[in-house]
């Protein structure tokens, strides 16, 4: 669909089983939420950096830009718990900020742990085609057919999507609906918006269903009779894939212990 | 009579649900800039827009009123923002999954026949307090200062409750004058009564 958005190369991390990845990520995530030494939240993003600007065969230059927003999401996801979080040993106040040295670590570990799951996400989502996600769900995970295809059916209409709205901005432009810059203001622009788009997107979905519904995608048969146009599996690639995100982790929290750089603990209360 | 196993999904109601949970993700974007003018009134005041990210679930119920589609839209929408990268992460899978359910819980506590704008508004404050269940975990919201803990979130609560809630409410009132919940809303039974006349 979009140029810009195909990998320099394709990597063992595009030939993963999309499902079996998409599982171990979830299995990262849970392991990211229940991190609370900061250290091993620092080892863990640099680990899950490296591997995102290694095996994900993007360029350098298009991975910096992709990461530029990190900046931003480490800042906003930190801010508050740095200036408003409970801590003893006072660095600085002005009025109602008070910046302790725990809330501070505290703040950063939460922003390593937004970055983290940034990076997976990323990572993801560069490394893997959505149309293949489905196809390896149904077949590895057994996820009822019917929604396998809404899902893929829905993103198909998302241009069409993209198109209406600039269509209904232009109408509106054309015939100078303005809005004043206030709650009802807003309130207005969005009901402008949402309703036909809302409306034609309901429309058009009822239709495109039926005659899915008309062509058996959404039979619930058992999986020996049904085929499938990509065939998905799993293979040996797919345990090595494993392997080196347990090395990552294990060796993330060896280092952790052994070269800590804070070396602060529990982040917790 | 046909009534027997009406509630279940068919395969329009998951395409339906999906397909607006995508619409969301496309108004989200475009709504992107209230964020920024709500930003400079007040500290913490982005969080009175945040309902808007949970809407999907409620709209979804209020329009197809089965069981399961609230759930189905919070986490089509965390699927939509990860696979086309949002810069938010893989973390929003946990909030989708535990959003949708709070909003589940309340549609089931009426039994799924109630579709008012109070029920809206509780499921609206229920996926608020759901977001906040996972923040406590993730975001080690026990740890602010109690001032703090009570503005951000409180907040975010009266925003469940206006935006996730009775917004979407009077949202799917203005789809109902299209006539499109026509299409997709299960037939009761005074309708086949109807015919039988």
């Amino acid at each position: 669909m979009n140029n810009w958005f195909s990998p320099k190369r394709v990597t063992w991390m595009h030939r993963v089983n999309p499902a079996i990845k998409f599982l171990v990520f979830i299995g990262l995530f849970i392991i990211i939420l229940f991190t609370h030494r900061l250290d091993f939240i620092l080892y863990q993003f640099l680990g899950y950096a490296a591997l995102l600007f290694l095996s994900s065969g993007y360029t350098l230059r298009k991975l910096m830009l992709m990461t530029l927003p990190f900046i931003f999401i480490f800042v906003s996801s930190s801010m508050t718990m740095i200036l408003f979080g409970k801590g003893e040993t006072l660095w600085w106040s002005w009025g109602l900020f008070r910046i302790t040295e725990e809330s501070f670590f505290r703040g950063i570990h939460i922003g390593f742990k937004t970055l983290s799951c940034a990076a997976t996400g990323l990572l993801f989502a560069l490394t893997t085609r959505p149309t293949l996600l489905f196809y390896a769900m149904m077949q590895q995970l057994r996820l009822p057919p019917k929604y396998a295809y809404a899902f893929m059916a829905s993103f198909r209409m998302l241009p069409m999507l993209w198109e209406e709205l600039q269509i209904r901005q232009q109408a509106l432009a054309v015939r100078g609906v303005r809005s004043a810059h206030s709650i009802r203001g807003w309130k207005e622009r969005l009901l402008n918006y949402a309703v036909p788009l809302l409306a034609q997107s309901i429309r058009r979905a009822q239709r495109v269903a039926v005659a899915m519904e008309s062509k058996r995608f959404a039979a619930q048969s058992s999986t020996a009779t049904r085929t499938y146009y990509y065939k998905t599996s799993v293979t040996s690639r797919d345990g090595f894939f494993l392997v080196i995100i347990l090395v990552m982790v294990a060796v993330a929290f060896v280092a952790s212990h052994e070269i800590p750089l804070f070396n602060v603990g529990d982040v917790r209360g | 009579m046909v009534v027997q196993g009406k509630l279940r999904l068919k395969f329009s109601d998951i395409l339906i649900t999906i397909l607006l949970a995508l619409v969301f993700g496309v108004i989200y974007k475009l709504w992107g800039s209230v964020y920024d003018v709500f930003k400079p009134l007040f500290f913490q005041a982005d969080e009175l827009v945040y309902g808007m990210w949970f809407i999907a679930a409620t709209v979804a119920f209020l329009l197809i009123r089965k069981p399961g589609v609230a759930l189905l839209a919070e986490l089509a929408a965390a699927h939509v923002s990860l696979l086309f990268g949002a810069e938010w992460g893989i973390q929003l899978f946990l909030y989708g999954l535990i959003q949708g359910l709070c909003a589940e819980i309340i549609f089931a506590l009426f039994r799924y026949r109630s579709y008012s704008a109070g029920t809206a508004a509780l499921a609206g404050l229920a996926v608020a307090l759901g977001s906040m269940g996972v923040d406590y975990v993730y975001g080690y919201i026990a740890d602010y200062e109690p001032w703090m803990f009570f503005v951000k979130y409180g907040l975010r609560c009266v925003s469940g409750v206006v935006i996730t809630g009775l917004f979407a409410y009077y949202l799917v009132r203005a789809l109902e004058a299209t006539g499109v919940t026509n299409l997709v809303r299960p037939v009761s039974k005074s309708e086949y009564d109807a015919l039988n006349k």
